[in-house]
């Protein structure tokens, strides 16, 4: 027999109805919304409790509330994601300064230190070929100068390179600094609700996949949906305790007590071997270049003699042996005449005639020593061709690993319009349905009030 | 695996953008002719085409040298064969002048004597010639080779010019290797034709016949090193033959090494082109699908 009590089934039922209708509400809502996890209402009966009924002393009531919203979340495939693209940001910045290195050293074109050291080369030659001509010298001279230029351009064109990843860098703790006090926030107001709020959770995970994609820190889940961030060790976030980190030095250090951090991936991992590995290797490359050009020119040049007879000068600055510092010996700078062409007359050794030009032809030989600085450059252009290739399709790889990481992680998280329609469609059907329960106890109420108490009437 | 509007949407977006960026490395083959945009993209023939720019950078300066090596060896040649001739003349001279006749004719022995005297000038000047203001018979010495008395003011030094990858060709002669070396029982060519003159001039005939051999001497002094200088030239025609075929070459290979193939790069941008279509064309089919569609 229907009681009043029996309208209070159907009512649960309407309201629960009602909440899983605004979850689907709120998942369609954020569809786009970035690190946003769909959203699931669990309904549960409520079929224990013993109420006390109006006409008949303990019954049980029957109805359906909802238990909890959980959000669709795979801690495995969420961290694989994120530490999988903190490894491809690695692989991105150390392959934006691959190229960028590679840029630095246009070859094969005419336009390469290797076409100017030929040049060079070559003006030797045409000064063993015309030993008398002031112009042929003054041509050594100025070719050398443009050789010794275009070693210094280089050089100070890698060490941009460095500069750069070392302002990024300042730029990237103030950023790192950022996260943290954000995650920090997150984890006090999350600690403040209970069960704790899915969309603030979703607002955290964002934050901590920024901050590993910049320094590889590592989410460590505490009680009450809380995290730690780790970072190369060290806690960056201690529940809603912070500490600093500061890049103004060009390295990642604490602030505290200035250890340096030592991020594992993410863009600073990049950044730090850019600084420490890349560019001083390049730059070690290109100095030996640069010596064995100046001592193997001068060993030849101060053994020559110009045509007035005068030996034993210079042709390079013997102080300066690195490619950012070589430059032509103040003994022929702008004195074309004491340009060495002429070869020592043995035994003696005594000065050869005025004429003679086999000194500057076994200078422009150089040019063909298997240890000369034209191979010297030519490995290092090799190993740098190689070295970013294989930077590149580390890349290549990393983005196909992370994407598939991150897809996997998606694929749990993602809202699927279609299948909140379908939910949609359940959850209206199952409202209605509450409802035609209500029309037909109330139906059943009246007609016990209308038609009870009429017999014989 | 689920797969949802958004996760469809990010895999779509990813396979769009690597066929437009496929499709862009050829467009950037195709506009610049290029293989080698960068070293990177082909470590091994960067490498090749750097050393095959090298080498085609030294041929042009062995060319440069091999121009400067024919100069020095036409002039040498020019001289030598002169040389020859004002020496066949001084011996003609020589000749007629020890005849029977000869001797006893006071006026025509002063005749001949004046002549051997001009032929001797005209042997030095032949000895003094000089390519680009350089005298080619004067070793690696400033200046003319022999100064007016005849005395040589070189040095024995050679010139050698490197003309094509390890070959060198000496493209002297110093005064001595033609003409003699001063001093000695015969001396010099300028010598005898000034003993030889002094000679006729005297009526010694005994003196002339010793001094017509010495010049005999000298003259094939001169015509060996006439051959010798064109062996030489002829090295160098050879080598500037072998240099311009293996330009022919390297320029060749480079081109293989480092320009597109230009059909191949079209019909892969074509089939590039085509594949993107299709992807586009896919994507716009599938993309709006939608339960909302078939929803009342």
């Amino acid at each position: 027999v229907p009681s009043l009590s029996s309208l209070n089934t159907p009512h649960t039922g309407l309201n629960a109805q009602r909440r899983a209708l605004d979850v689907i509400a709120h998942n369609v809502a954020n569809a786009r919304t970035e690190g946003y996890h769909r959203q699931r209402v669990e309904i549960g009966s409520l079929g224990t409790t013993a109420t006390t009924g109006v006409f008949s002393g303990a019954s049980r009531t029957y109805g359906a509330d909802v238990v909890s919203v959980t959000r669709a979340y795979d801690e495995v495939l969420a961290s694989r994601a994120i530490r999988e693209d903190a490894t491809r940001q690695s692989a991105a910045s150390m392959r934006t300064a691959m190229t960028t290195v590679e840029s630095i050293f246009p070859e094969p074109t005419d336009l390469g230190l290797s076409a100017v050291l030929d040049t060079f080369w070559g003006s030797w030659t045409d000064l063993a070929n015309d030993p008398g001509s002031l112009a042929a010298r003054s041509q050594v001279l100025e070719n050398a100068r443009w050789l010794a230029t275009s070693l210094n351009r280089t050089d100070s064109q890698l060490q941009a390179v460095a500069t750069d990843a070392a302002t990024r860098i300042g730029g990237l703790a103030v950023e790192v600094n950022d996260l943290a006090a954000q995650i920090a926030d997150l984890n006090r107001t999350i600690t403040s609700s209970s069960p704790p709020n899915n969309d603030l959770l979703d607002r955290r995970d964002v934050l901590a996949g920024r901050l590993a994609n910049l320094t590889g820190a590592t989410v460590r889940p505490t009680t009450g949906g809380k995290v730690d961030v780790l970072l190369g060790g060290r806690a960056l976030v201690m529940d809603t305790s912070v500490q600093t980190v500061t890049g103004s030095t060009g390295v990642l250090q604490w602030t505290s007590d200035s250890a340096a951090v030592n991020p594992a991936s993410g863009e600073a991992h990049g950044l730090a071997s850019v600084i420490a590995d890349v560019v001083p290797r390049y730059r070690a490359m290109l100095d030996g270049v640069a010596s064995q050009l100046v001592t193997s020119v001068n060993a030849l040049h101060t053994a020559g003699y110009d045509q007035a007879g005068t030996t034993g000068r210079n042709f390079f600055d013997p102080a300066n042996l690195t490619a950012g510092t070589i430059r032509l010996s103040a003994d022929v700078l702008g004195q074309p005449a004491n340009v060495a062409a002429g070869a020592p007359v043995l035994p003696g050794p005594v000065a050869p005639g005025p004429l003679d030009g086999e000194q500057a032809r076994q200078i422009a030989a150089l040019a063909e020593s298997a240890s000369g600085a034209d191979a010297q450059y030519q490995s290092l252009v090799t190993t740098l061709s190689l070295e970013t290739r294989a930077a590149r399709s580390r890349f290549d790889i990393q983005e196909q690993v992370a994407d598939t990481a991150m897809r996997d992680a998606a694929s749990v998280g993602s809202v699927s319009i279609d299948e909140e329609m379908v939910a949609l469609t359940t959850a209206q059907r199952a409202y209605e349905a509450n409802a035609r329960v209500m029309t037909a106890i109330d139906e059943m109420l009246g007609f016990l009030i209308e038609r009870t108490g009429v017999v014989g009437r | 695996m689920r797969v949802t509007t958004s996760t469809m949407l990010q895999s779509t977006m990813r396979d769009l953008a690597q066929g437009l960026s496929r499709l862009q490395d050829t467009q950037t083959r195709l506009s610049s002719g290029k293989e080698l945009i960068r070293p990177s993209y082909d470590p091994s023939g960067t490498s090749t085409a750097m050393g095959l720019r090298q080498d085609l950078r030294r041929a042009d300066q062995h060319a440069r040298s091999l121009d400067d090596a024919q100069g020095w060896l036409d002039t040498a040649d020019q001289a030598l064969t002169a040389s020859l001739g004002v020496l066949t003349r001084a011996k003609d001279v020589a000749i007629r002048a020890a005849s029977s006749g000869g001797i006893g004719d006071v006026n025509g022995r002063s005749a001949y004597a004046a002549e051997l005297r001009s032929l001797r000038a005209e042997l030095l000047s032949l000895a003094n010639s000089s390519f680009g203001q350089r005298s080619v018979f004067n070793g690696t010495a400033a200046g003319a080779a022999y100064d007016p008395s005849g005395v040589y003011q070189g040095n024995a030094a050679s010139v050698v010019r490197d003309v094509a990858p390890s070959v060198q060709i000496p493209v002297n002669m110093t005064g001595p290797q033609v003409f003699g070396t001063a001093g000695g029982a015969v001396g010099d060519v300028f010598e005898v034709l000034d003993r030889l003159a002094t000679a006729v001039l005297n009526g010694d005939a005994n003196a002339i016949t010793t001094e017509q051999a010495n010049l005999q001497t000298r003259y094939d002094g001169v015509a060996n090193a006439t051959v010798e200088i064109g062996t030489r030239a002829a090295r160098v025609e050879e080598t500037r033959t072998r240099s311009t075929e293996m330009r022919g070459v390297l320029t060749e290979r480079l081109s293989q090494v480092e320009d597109v193939d230009i059909v191949e790069a079209l019909i892969t941008a074509k089939a590039q082109e085509g594949s993107y279509q299709a992807s586009l064309q896919a994507v716009a089919k599938i993309l709006p699908m939608s339960l909302l569609d078939f929803l009342r």
